[in-house]
C-alpha cells in the first residue's frame, strides 16, 4: 500500500531540509524495524532518527497504538543495546488521542501532524497550510532567523546607546551618576540627581 | 560566525563552591549536574562575574552583595575565566576577599552588555517567567513588562525617566534638591542686602563730599592754599594743626587780662592826681603837726592826771588811748556810776521810813488779835451742840410745861415755853456762825502779823551802816567832780582829736601818693610793652593812660575775636576732617561688604546657574532616554521579534493552538507597554492573553523562547547562551523538545551551550542528546558533588563523535 499524501508530504519537507530517507525495514543491531517511514538528519543533525507513523492508514500497526508503542520501546532497547546515541522523533500523521500520545512521549519525542490540507501532489495546499506543516515538525527543521531591517542596525547595550546619544550633550559626571543609580530604582535617580544638584549648589568657587 | 570560546573556569572559594576547582569548558555544549547545593548556580555566576564584574540576580537582591560572593569561611577567593579569542587566549578574573570583590579584568562594556542581556539567562529572571504568564496586565508595572524591561536594560531607562522627571518642575527640584531653596532664599538675601549697602555707600559717599565741601571752606577761611580733596585729607590736617592760634589767643587774653589790670592802676593814679597840689599837702600836714604839738604842750599833764583819776575810779576798765574816745568813754562810766549812787541813797532813805510805819502797823494787827482772842473766849464752844438738842427737844414740847423739869414755864410770865425754846435756839444758832467768822478773822490776822515781822527783819537787815554810807557818798562827790571836770574839757579835746587825725590822714596821703606815681610809671612802660608786643602802635608822649589802655585793649579785644575766629574755624576743619574719615571708612566698608556680597552673590547665582545647567541636562537627559528607548523598542519589539519568537515557541509546543506575540508599538515612543496576545498559529482571529490561552507549561515555554528569540533577533556578539536550570516545570514533552532546539542552537547557529540542571534523568537525556554528530564536536558533561566539610568536587565526562554504526538497513 502506498503512503497516504500527508505522509508522503511530510517525508518531502524532511527531505528537502536535509533528512535522508531510511529503507523500510531498517535495522539496529540484529532487529528489523518497520515504519510507515523513517528518516536520518545529515551532518549535525546525524544523530536525529525521524520515524512517522500513519494513524489513519498506516500499516505496520500503526493505526493501534500499543503496536507503535511495542515498536518503539523494542527501538529503543535495540538503540540502548547498542549504545547508540541516535535520538528518536515520532511524527504521528493523523489523529491520535491525548492518551495514547502522552504514553509514547515517555519513550521519544512525539510531534502529531493532523489537520493540514495536502493536494493530490502531496503538497500542502496553499501557503498556509504549508506553514502548518512546518509547524508541526518545527523541531525537526532548520532555525532561520529573518534578517534585520535596515536601518535598525547596531545592537549595543541599552545603557551604551543612552551613554552614545548622550556623549558630548550633557555633563558626562552626571551621565555617570544616574546611569549607575538607574539600577537601583527611581528614587535612586532622583537622589542622585538631588545630590548633584546639591553639590553644585553648595560649590562656592569662582569659574 | 565568531568563533569565540568560553575556554576554562577556574573557581575558589566562591559561593558554594569550597576549594579551588578547574572546570574545562572548551566544549560545544557543556551539561553541568549537580544536586540543589552542589554549586550549578555558583558555577555560572563564577562566569558571570569573572567576565562582567557583577551577578545581575543578587545585584537585585542585595546591592551590597559583593561582601557575600566569598565562600563562606575562606579567607581568599577568585573567579577566573579564560576565553578562547579568534587570535588569543583572553582572560578575566577577579579576586575575593571578605571585604570584597577586585576585579582584575572584564569584557568591554558593549560585550559585557549583551553577555548579561542575552546570554545568560539565570534561574532567578527565568523563575519570574511564570508569574508573567500568570498575571499578564498591560500595564508598565506588569511582570511582563518588568521581566522585559529588565533583561533590556529598560528598567533602568524607566527608572531614569521617572527619577529625573522632578527636573521638569523646579517645585519638585526644590524637594529633591534642599539646597536649590536654600540657595535661592541666599539669592533673595544677597540681593536685599545688596541694596541696603548700595544706600550706605551712597549716604557715606555724600556725606564725604558734603564734608569736602565744608572743609575747602574752612581751609579758604584759614588761608590754606591748594584744592581740598579726599586723598589730601591728613596733609591738610598737618597743615591745620600747625595753626598755633591757640597760644596766640592765650596771649591776645593774657595781655587783655593784665591791660586790665595796668589800666585799673593807671585809673587810680590818675584820680589822685587829679585831686590835690602836692606841695600843698606837704605844707598843711607840716601846720597840723605844729598846731598838734602846740595842743599838747598845752593840755597834756590836766589831761594825764585826769587820766589816772578815772583810771583809778575805774581799776578793771581800760580805756582806750584817743584822747576824745577816753574822754566820751569816762564820761559815760561816770554818769551811769552816778546815777547808781543817787539811786542807793533814795533806796536807803524810803526803806528807813518803812521800817518805821511797819513797826506802827505790826503792833496794830497784835491789838486787833488780842481782841480777838477775848471774844472768842465768851462765845463758848458748845453753843452749837446745846442749839442742836434744843432743836429736837421743841417737839416735844407741849404747852409750856417744860419737858425737862416739867415746871410750867408760863408762871414767869415771859411768853410761852416754845417761843422760850425757839429763841435760845436761834441765839444759840446765832453765836456758833459769829464763833465761825471770828476764827476766820483772827486767822488773817495771824498772817499779817507774821508778814510785818518779816519785812521789818528784811529792813533792818538791808539798813546800811554808817561806813558804807560815807563810802557811797564820797564815791558819788568824787564822780561828780569828775564829770565836771571832763565836762570842762570837752572843746580842748576835741580840738586836739581833731588835730590829730588831720595829721594822721595828710600823712597817709602824702604816702599814697608816693606810691601812685610808681604805679603810673610802671603801668605806662607795661602799656608801652604791649603794644610793642602786640604790634601795635606805642603810646606817645600826650597820650593818656587810660585813652592809651582803652585804645590797646580795643586792638587786643580786635585780635582776641579774629583769633577765635580762626580758632574755630580750625575747630570746625578738624571736625569736618574727622567726620569725612569716619565717613570715608564707612563709605569703603560699606563698598567692601558690597563686593563681597555681590561676590557672594555671583558665586551663589553662578551655583544656582550651574545647577540650573545641570538640571537642563537632566531634562535633556530624560528626553534622551525616551528617545534611546523609543528606538530600543522599536528596533527590538518588531514583527521579526514576533516571527523568531513564534519559530521558536512553535517547536517547544507544537501542539499549542496559540501562539505569544508581542502587541507590537506603533507610534509610541513612551514607556514599554506591552502587550501580549496570541494568535491561532493557523491565523484567524487572534486570541486572548497567554494566561488565559496557554497552558502553564506554555508560558514557561512562551517565556524561555522569548529570552531565547531576544538572544537571536539582534547581532550575534557573543556566542553564548548560558541556561540555569531552564527545564523547571516543564513537561516531559517540552523538555524534549527543548532539547532539540537547543541542538539547533548548537549545531545550526553555533552557539556555545552551557546547560545547568539538577535533574539526573534530564541530565542523561541532555548528554544523549546533544552528542556530538559529527566529528569537530565536543560535549563535557561535569557533575558537581559536595558533602559537607568537604570541597566541591567535580566529574568531567569528555564526549567526543563516535560513528554511529547501529542503524543498517535491513
Amino acid at each position: 500500500m502506498s503512503d497516504s499524501l500527508l505522509v508522503r508530504a511530510l517525508v518531502s519537507r524532511l527531505s528537502e531540509a536535509g533528512y535522508e530517507l531510511l529503507p523500510t525495514p531498517f535495522r539496529i543491531a540484529t532487529v528489523a524495524f518497520e515504519f510507515t517511514a523513517a528518516l536520518r538528519g545529515s551532518r549535525s543533525r546525524a544523530l536525529d532518527l525521524v520515524l512517522v507513523v500513519d494513524t489513519t492508514t498506516g500499516d505496520f500497526g500503526d493505526r493501534r497504538t500499543e503496536r507503535v508503542r511495542q515498536r518503539v520501546e523494542a527501538l529503543g532497547r535495540a538503540l540502548d543495546v547498542t549504545g547508540s546515541r541516535l535520538a528518536v522523533t515520532l511524527i504521528l500523521a493523523g489523529a491520535a488521542l491525548a492518551g495514547q500520545v502522552e504514553g509514547l512521549a515517555e519513550l521519544c519525542r512525539v510531534l502529531i501532524v493532523d489537520d493540514v490540507t495536502i493536494n493530490s501532489d502531496a503538497k500542502p495546499a496553499t501557503p498556509a497550510a504549508a506553514a502548518q506543516l512546518d509547524d508541526r515538525i518545527r523541531l525537526l527543521l532548520p532555525l532561520d532567523i529573518p534578517a534585520r531591517p535596515a536601518g535598525l542596525e547596531g545592537s549595543s547595550g541599552t545603557m551604551t546607546s543612552l551613554r552614545a546619544s548622550l556623549e558630548g550633550k550633557v555633563d558626562a559626571d552626571l551621565v555617570e551618576r544616574l546611569l549607575s543609580a538607574s539600577d537601583t530604582g527611581e528614587k535612586a535617580v532622583s537622589e542622585a540627581l538631588g545630590r548633584a544638584l546639591n553639590m553644585q549648589l553648595l560649590r562656592r568657587e569662582p569659574e | 560566525m565568531m568563533t569565540t570560546k568560553l575556554f576554562e573556569l577556574e573557581v575558589e572559594n566562591f559561593r558554594s563552591i569550597r576549594g579551588h576547582m578547574t572546570v574545562p569548558l572548551d566544549a560545544q555544549v557543556v551539561l553541568v549536574h549537580g544536586e540543589n547545593g552542589a554549586g550549578k548556580t555558583s558555577l555560572l555566576s563564577a562566569i558571570e562575574l569573572a567576565l562582567t564584574g557583577d551577578v545581575q540576580a543578587l545585584r537585585n537582591a542585595d546591592p551590597g552583595y559583593k561582601k557575600q560572593l566569598i565562600h563562606r569561611g575562606a579567607e581568599s577567593g577568585k573567579v577566573e575565566i579564560r576565553v578562547q579569542g579568534e587570535a588569543e587566549m583572553e582572560r578575566f578574573c577577579a579576586s575575593l576577599a571578605r571585604e570584597g570583590v577586585t576585579q582584575h579584568s572584564q569584557l568591554d562594556e558593549a560585550r559585557a552588555t549583551f553577555f548579561t542581556e542575552r546570554s545568560y539567562l539565570p534561574q532567578a529572571l527565568l523563575g519570574q517567567l511564570l508569574q508573567i504568564y500568570q498575571n499578564s496586565g498591560t500595564g508598565i508595572d506588569s511582570p511582563l513588562a518588568r521581566f522585559v524591561a529588565r533583561l533590556l536594560g529598560l528598567h533602568r531607562l524607566d527608572a531614569l525617566e521617572a527619577g529625573l522627571k522632578p527636573a521638569a518642575d523646579v517645585r519638585n527640584v526644590r524637594k529633591i534638591a534642599t539646597r536649590w531653596t536654600d540657595t535661592e532664599l541666599e539669592l533673595g538675601r544677597a540681593d536685599r542686602t545688596i541694596v541696603d549697602l548700595a544706600r550706605s555707600r551712597r549716604g557715606a559717599a555724600e556725606l564725604v563730599t558734603a564734608e569736602i565741601v565744608r572743609l575747602a571752606d574752612a581751609s579758604r577761611l584759614l588761608e590754606i592754599s591748594g584744592p581740598v580733596s579726599e586723598l589730601g585729607l591728613e596733609a591738610l590736617e598737618n597743615v591745620i594743626q600747625t595753626i598755633d592760634a591757640e597760644e596766640r589767643l592765650q596771649q591776645a587774653i593774657d595781655r587783655i587780662l593784665r591791660l586790665d589790670a595796668v589800666r585799673r592802676e593807671a585809673e587810680s593814679a590818675d584820680n589822685l592826681s587829679e585831686q590835690e597840689n602836692e606841695k600843698e599837702l606837704s605844707y598843711n600836714q607840716q601846720e597840723i603837726a605844729a598846731a598838734l604839738l602846740r595842743w599838747r604842750e598845752a593840755h597834756s599833764s590836766r589831761l594825764t592826771a585826769l587820766r589816772d583819776r578815772v583810771e583809778v575810779a575805774f581799776p578793771s576798765t581800760t580805756f582806750p588811748q584817743g584822747m576824745a574816745d577816753f574822754r566820751s568813754r569816762a564820761l559815760e562810766l561816770l554818769r551811769s556810776g552816778a546815777i547808781g549812787f543817787r539811786e542807793q541813797a533814795a533806796r536807803g532813805a524810803a526803806e528807813q521810813a518803812r521800817i518805821v510805819v511797819a513797826r506802827e502797823e505790826r503792833d496794830v494787827a497784835q491789838k486787833q488779835l488780842e481782841l480777838l482772842d477775848r471774844e472768842l473766849a465768851q462765845i463758848g464752844s458748845n453753843s452749837e451742840a446745846l442749839g442742836s438738842a434744843l432743836a429736837e427737844i421743841t417737839s416735844f414740847i407741849d404747852g409750856d410745861t417744860c419737858p425737862v423739869c416739867e415746871r410750867d414755864y408760863g408762871e414767869l410770865g415771859r411768853g410761852t415755853l416754845g417761843s422760850h425754846v425757839h429763841e435760845k435756839v436761834r441765839r444759840l444758832s446765832g453765836a456758833a456762825e459769829r464763833l465761825l467768822d471770828i476764827s476766820r478773822i483772827r486767822s488773817e490776822q495771824q498772817l499779817l502779823v507774821e508778814q510785818l515781822d518779816r519785812e521789818i527783819a528784811d529792813l533792818e537787815v538791808r539798813q546800811l551802816n554808817v561806813d558804807a554810807e560815807l563810802q557811797l557818798s564820797r564815791r558819788s562827790a568824787e564822780h561828780d567832780s569828775l564829770i565836771g571836770e571832763l565836762d570842762g574839757l570837752a572843746d580842748i579835746v576835741t580840738e586836739g582829736d581833731r588835730l590829730e587825725r588831720e595829721d594822721v590822714a595828710l600823712r597817709r596821703r602824702l604816702s599814697e601818693r608816693d606810691g601812685s606815681d610808681l604805679a603810673r610809671r610802671a603801668a605806662r612802660e607795661t602799656l608801652t610793652a604791649f603794644a610793642r608786643e602786640a604790634g601795635l602802635p606805642t603810646l606817645s608822649e600826650d597820650e593818656g593812660l587810660a585813652s592809651a589802655a582803652m585804645r590797646l585793649g580795643e586792638a587786643l579785644n580786635e585780635q582776641r575775636r579774629g583769633l577765635e575766629r580762626r580758632l574755630s574755624t580750625r575747630r570746625n576743619a578738624l571736625d569736618a576732617i574727622a567726620r569725612a574719615r569716619s565717613a570715608i571708612v564707612a563709605r569703603d566698608k560699606a563698598e567692601q561688604a558690597l563686593k563681597a556680597e555681590e561676590r557672594r552673590r555671583r558665586l551663589a547665582s553662578d551655583s544656582l546657574d550651574r545647577a540650573q545647567a545641570l538640571r537642563e541636562d537632566a531634562q535633556t537627559i530624560r528626553k534622551g532616554v525616551d528617545v534611546v528607548r523609543s528606538a530600543i523598542i522599536r528596533r527590538e519589539f518588531n514583527d521579526r521579534l514576533n516571527r523568531v519568537w513564534r519559530d521558536l515557541f512553535v517547536r517547544l509546543a507544537p501542539g499549542e493552538p496559540f501562539v505569544p506575540a508581542f502587541s507590537v508599538p506603533k507610534a509610541s515612543t513612551r514607556r514599554l507597554q506591552p502587550k501580549l496576545v496570541t494568535h491561532h498559529r493557523d491565523g484567524g482571529r487572534p486570541g486572548g492573553t497567554p494566561g488565559a490561552m496557554l497552558s502553564a507549561g506554555n508560558l514557561n515555554t512562551a517565556a524561555l523562547t522569548l529570552f531565547l528569540a531576544l538572544h537571536l533577533a539582534v547581532p550575534i556578539q557573543l556566542p553564548w547562551l548560558i541556561l540555569d536550570d531552564p527545564v523547571q516545570s516543564m513537561d516531559d514533552v517540552h523538555v524534549a523538545h527543548l532539547a532539540a532546539l537547543l541542538k539547533t542552537l548548537s549545531k545550526q547557529h553555533g552557539r556555545q551551550l552551557i546547560v545547568a540542571v539538577h535533574d539526573r534523568q534530564l541530565f542523561e537525556y541532555l548528554k544523549l542528546e546533544l552528542s556530538p554528530a559529527q566529528p569537530e564536536e565536543t560535549l563535557l558533561a561535569i557533575e558537581l558533588s559536595r558533602t559537607h566539610e568537604r570541597d566541591t568536587h567535580r566529574l568531567i565526562d569528555r564526549l567526543a563523535w563516535k560513528e554511529e554504526t547501529a542503524l543498517r538497513a535491513a
